[in-house]
């Protein structure tokens, strides 16, 4: 790898160069510079920028905003600027053009010293408000505790009921996929008589809709979400009826218990052979067994998980944020809260009152007690007497149901803004503050687990290190796992691949099983670095290894092949499709690197049926980078390949974006996504295209101005692991991913002070997310009380 | 919604003048035309374990015939009742006596084989197809005319939280058993539910805006506006409910000065905590009626069914002094006279719920028609068997009140054992879907039963 910082002559003030240690004298010629400058741009440029680069209507719209460094700008100044007349504006001239324009209003640097971003007031997103309802609803049963146990818990009877005396095996199977025949399912159990009690929980990795199959041939009744929450009811066995199909709708970094009771009665006519299978179509996904990373098992506390559909939440920030009050957002929460108050009277209540059998009837006290805790839980606060009064007094004096008027005290709560703006805290005590903001950045939530809860009680949630312990306590959850998934598959922008298709004449075999194949691949893989013990972010583009399948080894060739050898396929005829069985590659990972080469990331970076540079050169400049790009100047279509049978990728792109308009952009763009041109379309390794050998060669300005060259992918991902500029974007990301504001709002220095946190740390992606946690909880310390 | 738009709120929301409306009234798409035609409703009431037939079954026939024990609280309706006895439920094949009795009662066709095991029999599973309610629902609701919100409603009263053969008998095809509600809160949700909701939020939007103004003072100056456009919002939405309100009851008003004073309450009011419970079988039954009949006043649907506990059904019916179950009992030899006179009273009781829902039917005037509800309905009550301690599928209770299907009423008859597929036929073909055979068409030879219109 050759790092080459250029200070290219033209692109530096030379006053910077030479007064290094004069501060004051350098000061006083940079302040110079940017008056010359200040003066040719009033002159010059106003006219069609703006005094203050705001734009001019009628002439160049866009604000002058950017992050291309000093040297960039001065480049781009010099070589087509002023419109038309290019040599009108050159060399020391256009050096103090952009020294003042960078200074004043370009940078990022300027735009937040001319308006700090604030803190703003906003209300539960679509997510915060699903996981907040979630746990609203655990914190009656308890929250499970995060464990790396996995499989089912099968209980094995002889004879058709659940008898501790006919209790033959009992064990953790991996997953449900049997096919007993007519044969017994294990030692001393009669194969024309028998019952299996499976039991455990569900691991939901994303929040999305999921199809739960059971396939089977005798008689099961399958409980779902809570014991005694019946989904599939085929108690009875009747006819060929074997396949079972419900769709619902889960929340992400949830456990969702179930229990399938699976029984073959003994009887006088024919027995049907026995077999069962429990599968489901994920999100973005094909239909698979259920896998065994995704269940643990026993079964965890009841959980519940709200199926009202909620609208998306604004993203122009790029990042969720809930400033937008609308009618279909407010249609939704009603439709929410009046789904909650049913969960709430039907399984919440007869809960609390089977608990509280001391708090007497008399006077609807039980009930009264129950909405007390419900209503203080939702409002994250002790309810004054005027607050108690008007949300349960009042609102249960008007139902004489009980059913009736949780559901309405339900809707009052959920509808309130005490509910859905979680800043409104300000007279609230500190630990209360930090809890709230603790529970919002990791969870997306209220704090509801008994801990937190009792830290609130006790007020030990006051100064820094308590704050820190707690988060850490709080990092190793199951919501917390969720929730950084969702960050990650931001950071990778995964979300707008949509679709992946390829040609399937060229890519024959590529099909949604395989795709769906990769994207647990890259999950687990992620998954892995970071829970690992060094949770070192680095590894995301380091390691050598990665997880694969069958299918995959056979599409991708030897460098895909899983290090074991899959379990035996048994006949499954009746039942669903097999096991995905994600395995670890046995080698071949000298072209590997990370998710940088990740198949499902170049393949969902290309057209379906070449590479594409420029999608790739995107994604690394904006994302892996946090640079800032400008649209495109007009809608382009990429060149045929076809017409142009003589050039590789590489040459059409290089051919179709050498315009100087285009290199503006394409200059940064092409240098980084060339780098990873020897993976095709479907992200195979290649060396030649065209039977020529692939030109992987690329560039890369830093944003301090140096000019880093790549030979290929190798060095790009090694830049990758190392560079402040992605260290900063990672961590950028990850802050307005959990804390839902811009890191600047806590202070200009604040994504600095984090990102050395973090590269001190061995690039801890867990002691981010607890420094990021910290600094969001912290923060309600500095805040003034209001009103 | 709820509510039927009146015919000038219908000209007034399409925008459509009087004189073009009637050159318009030919056309069906725009439903003029239903309303000229009456409707016919049908009302499938089961109670389980069979009868004591003696008490039961009219001692003379025709027109003059007399009402026994059982019957004797369908007096006041006797000239819109008709009894038919000589029904036999034919059906062989897999499942004991009363999975048959209850799987095959209105789907007229074998169960499936499967592993529910009952008695001395061979074990079934569910029906192998549709039952008449839900097939004369799907045509209804083919139809522009007859097409209704739900087509069908199934209610149920103390029905097991179990899905066996034993406690389905309506059935969407082959192996699709439909569950009935048997919580009248849940039935009340599904039939109100929207326009229940939607009251209760306008009440506490209401108790929510002072609040939203306490709230304000909690937070900065400079993030006030976010939650005044939200304030705004909630005012807005209140306003829309409340005129929403207003117009509904601008229109209740409009039907009730039409004589119609029941329908002052668009929604009904159930009494308060009501829960599943034995003892509040009674009081669940009323309900579940008065759910009924308002579901038909609002032309929520044209068939109903009411499924009273299930196929061996232990109601106790500790209201009449009676504290053992009915299943039980109804295995009892004759001999045993207090059995024996336990479930005559039992099944009174169930008869008074017939009479009850006649009662209400009859009180009701049909809204937009002539004469009453009752009228333009049948109820048709029935058992899974014909006798509790023989098991017997023959003359199996088939008591009919009501004109809605144009039988001849006021009349008991007996038709010798015949297959009650026929019945089912007659059924079709009153309600205008005329069929050559419905479920197994081995027994249903000779067609529709004569002698009923």
């Amino acid at each position: 790898m050759t790092f080459q910082p250029k200070f290219v002559r033209t692109t530096l003030p030379l006053a910077l160069l030479a007064l290094a240690g004069f501060g004051q004298v350098c000061q006083a010629d940079e302040e110079a510079a940017r008056e010359k400058g200040r003066q040719i741009y009033t002159s010059m440029c106003a006219d069609c920028h703006g005094e203050k680069g705001e734009g001019v209507a009628g002439a160049y719209e866009a604000a002058l905003i950017g992050d291309a460094s000093l040297g960039e700008l001065t480049n781009q100044i010099t070589k087509t600027m002023p419109e038309g007349d290019a040599e009108a504006c050159v060399g020391p001239d256009a050096e103090a053009v952009a020294a003042f324009m960078h200074y004043a209003f370009y940078s990022e640097a300027a735009r937040i010293r001319n308006r700090p971003p604030q803190i703003t007031l906003a209300r539960l997103t679509g997510n915060q408000l699903r996981q907040s309802l979630a746990d609203l609803y655990s914190h009656f049963h308890g929250a499970p505790g995060y464990t790396n146990e996995r499989g089912v818990k099968g209980i094995y009877f002889d004879g058709s009921r659940w008898k501790n005396e006919n209790k033959k095996i009992e064990r953790v199977d991996p997953t449900i996929d049997f096919d007993f025949g007519k044969e017994s399912p294990g030692e001393g159990i009669k194969k024309e008589d028998f019952y299996i009690h499976w039991n455990g929980s569900i691991i939901a990795d994303e929040t999305g809709d999921y199809e739960i199959i059971v396939r089977s041939t005798v008689s099961f009744t399958m409980d779902f979400g809570k014991l005694g929450r019946t989904l599939i009811d085929n108690h009875v066995q009747s006819g060929d009826k074997t396949e079972f199909r419900e769709v619902v709708r889960l929340t992400a970094g949830r456990a969702y218990p179930f229990k399938i009771d699976y029984i073959q009665r003994k009887r006088k006519t024919e027995q049907p052979p026995a077999s069962i299978s429990l599968s489901w179509v994920p999100p973005h996904g094909v239909e698979q067994l259920i896998p065994q990373h995704n269940i643990i098992p026993f079964t965890v506390e009841p959980t519940y998980s709200l199926q009202t559909k909620l609208p998306p939440d604004d993203r122009s920030y790029g990042f969720e944020r809930g400033i937008a009050v609308d009618r279909q957002w407010d249609d939704s929460t009603t439709a929410a809260a009046i789904e909650f108050g049913i969960v709430a009277a039907d399984e919440l209540w007869p809960h609390f009152s089977q608990r509280n059998k001391k708090i007497p009837e008399e006077n609807r006290a039980r009930l009264k007690a129950f909405l007390n805790e419900f209503v203080e839980t939702a409002f994250r606060t002790e309810l004054s007497d005027e607050t108690k009064q008007l949300y349960i007094d009042r609102q249960i004096a008007e139902s004489p149901d009980d059913h009736e008027a949780i559901r309405r005290v339900v809707l009052m709560t959920l509808k309130s803004p005490r509910f859905l703006y979680p800043q409104t805290d300000a007279t609230d005590s500190l630990s209360q503050k930090v809890a709230n903001r603790l529970a919002l950045t990791f969870y997306d939530s209220i704090p509801s687990d008994r801990w937190l809860l009792e830290k609130i009680e006790r007020d030990q949630l006051q100064n820094e290190q308590q704050v820190r312990e707690a988060a850490w306590r709080m990092v190793n959850d199951f919501r917390t796992r969720g929730k950084t998934r969702e960050m990650l598959h931001e950071w990778l922008n995964i979300g707008h691949f949509g679709e992946i298709t390829k040609d399937e004449a060229r890519f024959p075999g590529f099909d949604p099983e395989l795709i769906a194949d990769m994207r647990a691949s890259l999950d687990q893989f992620l998954d892995d670095v970071v829970w690992s013990e060094k949770s070192d972010y680095r590894e995301l583009f380091t390691a050598n290894w990665a997880y694969t399948t069958d299918r995959m080894g056979e599409f991708y060739g030897d460098q895909w092949k899983p290090e074991e050898a899959a379990q035996p396929a048994a006949d499954k005829l009746p039942r669903g499709p097999a096991p995905q069985e994600l395995r670890k590659t046995a080698g071949g990972g000298e072209h590997r690197h990370g998710l940088l080469t990740h198949p499902y990331l170049m393949s969902g970076l290309a057209y379906t049926d070449v590479s594409s540079p420029i999608h790739r050169g995107v994604f690394l400049i904006r994302y892996m980078l946090g640079r800032t790009l400008r649209p495109p100047n007009a809608a382009f279509s990429p060149l045929s390949p076809d017409l142009h049978p003589d050039l590789t990728t590489r040459e059409r792109v290089a051919m179709q974006t050498s315009p100087e308009s285009c290199q503006v952009c394409h200059s940064r763009i092409n240098g980084l996504g060339f780098t990873l041109e020897r993976f095709d379309a479907v992200g195979r390794f290649r060396e030649n295209e065209r039977d020529r050998p692939v030109n992987a060669q690329g560039s890369y300005t830093t944003r301090d101005g140096r000019e880093v060259t790549f030979q290929n992918e190798q060095e790009l991902a090694k830049f990758l692991a190392e560079s402040d500029d992605a260290h900063r974007a990672f961590v950028s990301r990850a802050f307005q991913h959990f804390v839902k504001q811009p890191v600047a709002a806590y202070g200009p220095e604040k994504l600095d002070e984090l990102t050395v946190k973090f590269k001190n740390s061995g690039y801890n992606i867990r002691a981010l997310l607890v420094e990021i946690a910290v600094i969001a909880a912290m923060q309600s310390h500095h805040t003034k009380i209001a009103g | 919604m709820v509510h039927q738009l009146s015919r000038r709120d219908f000209l007034q929301k399409t925008g459509i003048s009087f004189a073009a409306a009637n050159l318009l009234a030919g056309l069906p798409s725009l439903g003029w035309a239903s309303q000229a035609a009456p409707k016919k409703r049908l009302v499938f009431i089961f109670s389980p374990n069979g009868v004591i037939p003696d008490h039961f079954w009219p001692k003379t026939l025709g027109s003059d015939y007399d009402m026994q024990r059982i019957l004797k609280p369908l007096e006041p309706f006797k000239q819109q009742t008709m009894t038919i006895k000589g029904i036999g439920n034919l059906i062989k094949g897999d499942g004991d006596g009363h999975m048959r009795g209850m799987g095959c009662l209105l789907t007229g066709i074998e169960l499936f084989p499967g592993d529910v095991q009952g008695g001395s029999d061979t074990p079934a599973g569910w029906a192998m197809g549709i039952s008449v309610d839900q097939y004369l629902k799907n045509q209804l609701q083919a139809n522009a005319d007859t097409q209704t919100r739900f087509g069908s409603l199934e209610f149920g009263v103390m029905v097991p939280d179990r899905a066996d053969t034993w406690t389905r008998w309506s059935y969407a095809g082959p192996n699709q058993p439909v569950a009935p509600i048997d919580d009248p809160y849940q039935m009340f949700d599904k039939m109100y539910g929207q326009a229940k909701n939607r009251a209760m939020l306008a009440s506490v939007l209401d108790d929510l805006t002072d609040d939203f103004k306490k709230v304000e003072k909690l937070i900065s100056v400079e993030d006030r506006q976010l939650l005044d456009t939200h304030m705004q919002m909630v005012r807005k939405v209140e306003l829309e409910l409340q005129a929403e309100m207003a117009q509904q009851k601008k229109q209740d008003a409009e039907q009730s000065g039409d004589e119609r004073a029941e329908l002052d309450h668009a929604i009904p009011e159930l009494p308060p905590n009501v829960r599943e419970d034995n003892d509040n079988i009674p009081q669940i039954t009323k309900m579940q009626i008065e759910l009924m009949v308002n579901g038909f006043v609002h032309d929520m649907n044209r068939i109903a069914s009411l499924q009273i506990t299930n196929s061996v059904g232990q109601p106790k019916m500790k209201w009449l002094g009676i504290d053992e179950g009915h299943h039980g009992l109804s295995h009892e030899p004759d001999s045993n006279e207090d059995a024996y006179e336990k479930l005559i009273k039992i099944n009174t009781w169930y008869c008074e719920q017939v009479a009850h829902l006649a009662k209400r039917l009859a009180d009701t005037p049909e809204p937009g028609g002539n004469g009453s509800m009752l009228d333009n309905t049948t109820i048709i009550w029935t058992n899974e068997l014909g006798k509790g301690n023989s098991h017997t599928h023959n003359d199996i209770p088939f008591v009919l009140v009501g004109g809605g299907l144009g039988f001849k009423m006021g009349q008991a008859i007996d038709v010798k054992k015949v297959p009650h597929n026929r019945l089912l036929l007659n059924i079709c073909e009153a309600m205008g879907y005329p069929q050559k055979t419905f479920g197994n068409p081995d027994y249903c030879g000779d067609g529709p039963l004569t002698g009923l219109t």
